[in-house]
């Protein structure tokens, strides 16, 4: 029962994780259309400021709400100077992305001098639930997980900044005659997305310690999730991101866990193969 | 014989039009695989000992190159997932070798082949082949998917080693007599780039290579010419796929050592590098890409072994953003990129009289 628990909680709290990072990168996909490769290395820049916040002797927490923001703003500079020239070509996007992706995973493992650094949680210790102990910041992760999740789908839904978004997304050419700015929503989503990564980043770097190849270990995990979910919709690459990051991890406890990662990746492919507009069909949010 | 005369004289008169000087200009593109023919044949007689071992690596990993680019720059098949068939064939000639005694050349470089054909024909199949043609994003994601796993079953796999991979591979041999690193290994790895290349030069400028061209500029009006773009693209994916596998079975017995980054992601993005520097849909393009990345990681990795890669990546943008057609278009028009088909202007001219 105890170890039941344990791994239902394990289960939870990685499926967060996935959900987290997958986010941004499918908001990018869906709205954008372009399979960022340097959405890993964002994560990364995410951690790395939080290290750099914390090496530096402020409060782990100050550097985790600083890092959204700092990767949105270098996000925002990307899409400005690089990103907008790869919207006609998904595949010249995919190549560009990972040069840029490369750069910034090479000059954080200069930066680093390619060592695990840790940093330690911002809040510590376990929370007692009768005889299961669950530890207090994976939880908080779950619970970060679900409030941006939702904030996310008010922000795209409800405000007129998704409405935009929507539109351009929808109709360009009649989003841009309707007095819609769409280099700027273009831009604005982009940063979005890499906010998420960045936070995503500053949450995960003490439960995984900080090292140069941090961000790639995600990234075809979250591409695979996007897709099963289905690029198009918010909801789908969420969806999908829960489906495979709850695999991934309840997997390695039924079968080997060398066998269980590859199995995620096949069972994932062929799912795709089988039913290309994945678990949610269509563009809506 | 008679109508042969009779072209050439025709061509000798046509010779004053300025429509066929335009229709005729330069060729470049043999004096480009002249060249690199004569400097690969000259490179182990000048260079030092420890450059010639370099160089072969260079020549094999040329040879891989040849397979993306016919992948990727003849049938636009994003296949981020070359180096599963690389590396596989590695690792069953590595097993060949450690646990079955097998080395000999005539049995080690088929099988590898073999290996490499086998795999793509599976993957390519999968990915490719079905009702509704697969979108170019679920084909490259799908085959990077597939290099990363087999990436995660290297390195959590005992059998194969784990993360330290097969090291000490016993070299390839040819009756009693042993391929040790040297000219002698250049020389075989440069013979079979070479025939490996008049194949695939040959491929693509055969009537097949038409139809990969035009299934290249436009898909959809080659499916409505009647051809089935579906199993063009396979078929081309599984040719890049046995490339690849006898690229890798020469690289394993050439480094005596397989590792798990060898299937996986990181050489599978290496081999992209090499054929977006030196131009996609050339093959000499890819070759010059190999040769011009690995000689400047080789240069500059003594003294700025931690920048290199942040350049490379650097150079990588700038070449995306600036020459999407890679080095060679500086010197290699359109024109020749797409290459000639059909009959010549001579021939026509033969034909009709």
């Amino acid at each position: 029962m105890a170890n039941a628990f344990v791994a239902l909680f394990e289960i939870l709290s990685f499926g967060a994780i996935i959900v987290l990072i997958v986010l941004g990168l499918g908001i990018i996909a869906s709205m954008m259309g372009i399979f960022n490769f340097a959405q890993g290395e964002f994560v990364l820049l995410g951690a790395y400021i939080t290290y750099l916040g914390h090496s530096r002797g402020l409060p782990v927490w100050i550097g985790m709400a600083v890092a959204p923001f700092l990767v949105g703003l270098v996000g925002f500079v990307l899409e400005g100077l690089l990103i907008r020239r790869f919207y006609a070509a998904p595949i010249v996007a995919m190549l560009g992305t990972y040069a840029l992706g490369l750069i910034i995973r090479e000059t954080v493992r200069g930066l680093t001098g390619g060592l695990y650094l840790t940093v330690p949680e911002p809040i510590g210790g376990s929370i007692d639930l009768g005889t299961f102990h669950i530890s207090a910041w994976r939880f908080t992760i779950v619970v970060i997980t679900i409030l941006v999740m939702g904030a996310c789908h008010v922000l795209l839904s409800r405000t007129s900044f998704g409405l935009r978004v929507r539109a351009t997304l929808e109709n360009p050419a009649l989003a841009r005659a309707s007095g819609i700015s769409t280099p700027l929503i273009y831009g604005a989503t982009f940063a979005f997305g890499a906010a998420l990564a960045g936070l995503a980043g500053a949450l995960i770097v003490p439960v995984f310690t900080l090292f140069a190849d941090l961000g790639i270990r995600f990234l075809i995990q979250g591409f695979v999730a996007v897709m099963v979910g289905g690029v198009g919709s918010f909801i789908g690459p969420v969806m999908g991101a829960g489906v495979i990051g709850a695999l991934s991890a309840a997997l390695p406890w039924a079968i080997t866990p060398v066998l269980a990662d590859v199995f995620v990746f096949v069972l994932a492919i062929a799912f795709i193969k089988i039913r290309p507009q994945g678990l949610i069909a269509g563009k809506r949010v | 014989m008679n109508a042969n005369i009779g072209g050439e004289a025709d061509a000798m008169m046509a010779a004053g039009e300025p429509a066929e000087r335009a229709g005729l200009p330069r060729k470049i593109l043999p004096i480009i695989e002249g060249l690199l023919l004569i400097a690969a044949s000259v490179v182990p007689l000048v260079l030092a000992d420890y450059l010639t071992v370099f160089a072969t690596r260079v020549v094999i990993l040329a040879l891989f190159a040849l397979s993306f680019d016919l992948v990727w720059g003849y049938a636009g098949i994003m296949s981020f997932g070359q180096a599963l068939f690389f590396g596989s064939a590695g690792y069953g000639v590595a097993l060949l070798a450690r646990d079955l005694d097998i080395t000999s050349i005539l049995v080690v470089l088929p099988i590898g082949t073999l290996i490499g054909l086998a795999l793509a024909i599976l993957l390519g199949g999968f990915l490719l082949l079905g009702r509704q043609p697969s979108s170019v994003i679920f084909v490259a994601l799908g085959t990077l998917t597939g290099a990363y796993a087999a990436d995660r079953l290297g390195r959590g796999w005992y059998y194969l080693g784990g993360q330290n991979g097969i090291a000490s591979i016993s070299p390839m041999t040819f009756g009693s007599y042993e391929f040790a690193e040297g000219p002698v290994y250049y020389y075989l790895a440069l013979g079979l780039l070479v025939i490996v290349y008049l194949f695939c030069r040959f491929l693509v400028r055969s009537q097949f290579g038409l139809a990969l061209a035009g299934l290249r500029e436009n898909e959809q009006r080659i499916a409505f010419f009647g051809y089935k773009a579906q199993h063009l693209k396979a078929i081309v994916f599984t040719v890049g796929g046995a490339i690849a596998g006898l690229a890798g079975s020469l690289y394993a017995f050439h480094e005596v050592f397989v590792w798990p980054d060898m299937v996986g992601v990181v050489v599978s993005t290496q081999v992209v590098l090499y054929v977006l520097f030196g131009g996609s849909g050339t093959l000499a393009g890819a070759v010059v890409g190999t040769a011009i990345v690995e000689g400047l990681s080789f240069w500059l990795s003594d003294n700025y072994r931690n920048i290199w890669p942040i350049i490379l990546g650097v150079l990588l943008l700038l070449v995306i953003l600036f020459r999407p057609l890679g080095l060679i278009s500086f010197v290699l028009g359109e024109r020749e990129r797409v290459g000639r088909f059909g009959l010549t202007s001579k021939e026509k001219r033969n034909a009709a009289s």
